[in-house]
């Protein structure tokens, strides 16, 4: 399953954006006239977050839409292997995938920081982008179709990471609105929301380039948060597919 | 093997026609934009609340606030042309960098250019509203801004000529308990300012002050004031050199 996901173009694009990453942190960092090394591995670490985080859920979204599109489950379904051993064996894929990208990722952050904070990084690095393969993987389940996959599992991400700015603007509405119904009804449904996503601690922390910072401490915060937030979507994923009716 | 290509003529003239002015509406565009371009200075816009950058940072507010600090820092240079300083709005420059303060409290760099970018200006109540601003900082967090002030100290001195404003600044300075780590000269630099020397003397002093300390650890903060220094150790030695002749 890894071989069918990592090619040579794959391995040339992880390059590219590797490259991309390092000369544009690079450029930044010359105009800095303090704090330029930090400057540029924030920025690089950045970069890399999101471009990876993107990459990986495409990865897994396309993998899966694949076998929806060749009928495999209906043949591994004919096979003696249970429905959650599939699940088990794309958590496993996920994980290889995220370690493969996070790894050349906190290398190339090494040559800009010390080794403490690009071990961080690769760490907490891997973390997210295993929840976001995870989220990928259940939005390809469920909605079967590869661009709502992306769209959805990308909204959830993005909407966990402006979380902090979504509820201040629904704040303000209310207040503007003097506290009207509709806005308040707004605010309750917005604020329950906020339960089914992750929350900031879930991610990797950019500040550590800037601020001392205990990076266990960190991981293992951010680790709590992954893994509960993790089995609460693999559970949803094993609810829908064995839900799921296929042709035999 | 290239496939075969029917000569122009032969196409209907309706989408020629349409080619040829689709093509002109570009180049007039394009020319109309370049006009627009290179005009003239575009001042300062005015910035969003700290609480939206935040927001907007998606957690990496340290590298937005620097990012935004050095947007700030180029806002001189546009379309290849270096500006005057008196052609920024200061009030606006201050909304940024109090804004910029608030995205990520723990860095210098808002205060850093605060105190040695934008007060090469002559004008006095430009001045004071960098010093007023580093000040508040400073009261903010005296551990990370110390340097900055006693900067600001020597610009009210020389620049402001307001050796009052100078000599409270200093005392700002002394008087910060003992938890807050700066060397004994940054405590003692009221005599500094009363001191005779110059305002070239005074900037070397502080400089080679700040480097022998070891309280710099940045590295291009060291390179940048290891210039500076040589800089005013030149101009010392011109200004000696047009005494003694």
């Amino acid at each position: 399953m890894m071989l069918g996901i990592v090619g040579r173009r794959f391995v040339v694009l992880v390059a590219i954006l590797l490259l991309v990453a390092a000369l544009g942190g690079s450029y930044i960092g010359e105009l800095a006239i303090i704090n330029g090394r930090a400057i540029v591995a924030a920025f690089v670490a950045d970069f890399l977050r999101y471009s990876l985080a993107l990459l990986t859920v495409l990865v897994i979204a396309a993998s899966v839409a694949e076998d929806y599109e060749f009928r495999q489950f209906e043949r591994l379904l004919t096979m003696p292997l249970a429905r959650w051993q599939y699940i088990a064996a794309q958590t496993l894929v996920i994980a290889c995938l995220c370690l493969m990208l996070s790894l050349p990722a906190a290398l190339l952050i090494g040559l800009f920081t010390d080794a403490a904070t690009a071990a961080y990084w690769g760490a907490a690095l891997w973390m997210e982008l295993f929840l976001l393969g995870v989220l990928g993987l259940l939005s390809i389940l469920s909605l079967e179709k590869l661009p709502l996959a992306v769209f959805f599992a990308l909204a959830v991400y993005l909407l966990a990471k402006l979380s902090g700015l979504m509820t201040m603007i629904v704040a303000e509405s209310v207040k503007m609105s003097e506290g009207s119904m509709t806005s308040r009804a707004i605010e309750t449904i917005f604020n329950g929301i906020l339960y089914f996503i992750p929350g900031l601690h879930t991610f990797a922390d950019n500040n550590v380039f800037f601020a001392a910072a205990d990076p266990l401490a960190l991981l293992a915060e951010q680790g709590l948060s992954v893994s509960i937030y993790t089995l609460f979507l693999l559970a949803v994923c094993l609810v829908d597919f064995y839900r799921k009716e296929f042709n035999l | 093997m290239r496939r075969g290509e029917r000569p122009i003529g032969l196409l209907p003239w309706p989408l020629l026609a349409g080619f040829v002015l689709l093509l002109l509406c570009q180049v007039i565009y394009h020319h109309a934009e370049r006009v627009r371009f290179d005009a003239s200075y575009r001042p300062l816009t005015e910035p969003f609340s700290a609480a939206t950058y935040r927001g907007l940072a998606m957690g990496s507010t340290g590298l937005l606030a620097h990012l935004l600090a050095i947007r700030l820092q180029l806002h001189d240079n546009q379309a290849g042309q270096h500006f005057r300083y008196s052609l920024i709005d200061y009030d606006l420059l201050v909304d940024w960098l109090e804004q910029i303060s608030g995205v990520y409290p723990d860095s210098e760099y808002p205060t850093l250019l605060a105190s040695r970018i934008y007060t090469q200006t002559d004008n006095p109540q430009r001045l004071r509203m960098m010093i007023g601003f580093i000040e508040r900082r400073f009261d903010d967090n005296p551990q990370l801004h110390w340097r900055r002030l006693a900067e600001a100290s020597l610009i009210a001195k020389h620049k402001l000529h307001d050796l009052p404003l100078a000599l409270r600044l200093a005392e700002k300075l002394s008087a910060q308990p003992a938890s807050v780590e700066m060397p004994r000269w940054a405590r003692d630099f009221e005599f500094l300012l009363l001191s005779e020397m110059n305002e070239t003397e005074s900037a070397i002093a502080i400089i080679q002050a700040l480097l022998e300390s070891g309280s710099i650890k940045d590295v291009d903060e060291q390179r940048f004031l290891r210039e500076k220094l040589s800089e005013f150790q030149q101009k010392l030695l011109e200004s000696q050199q047009d005494k003694s002749k």
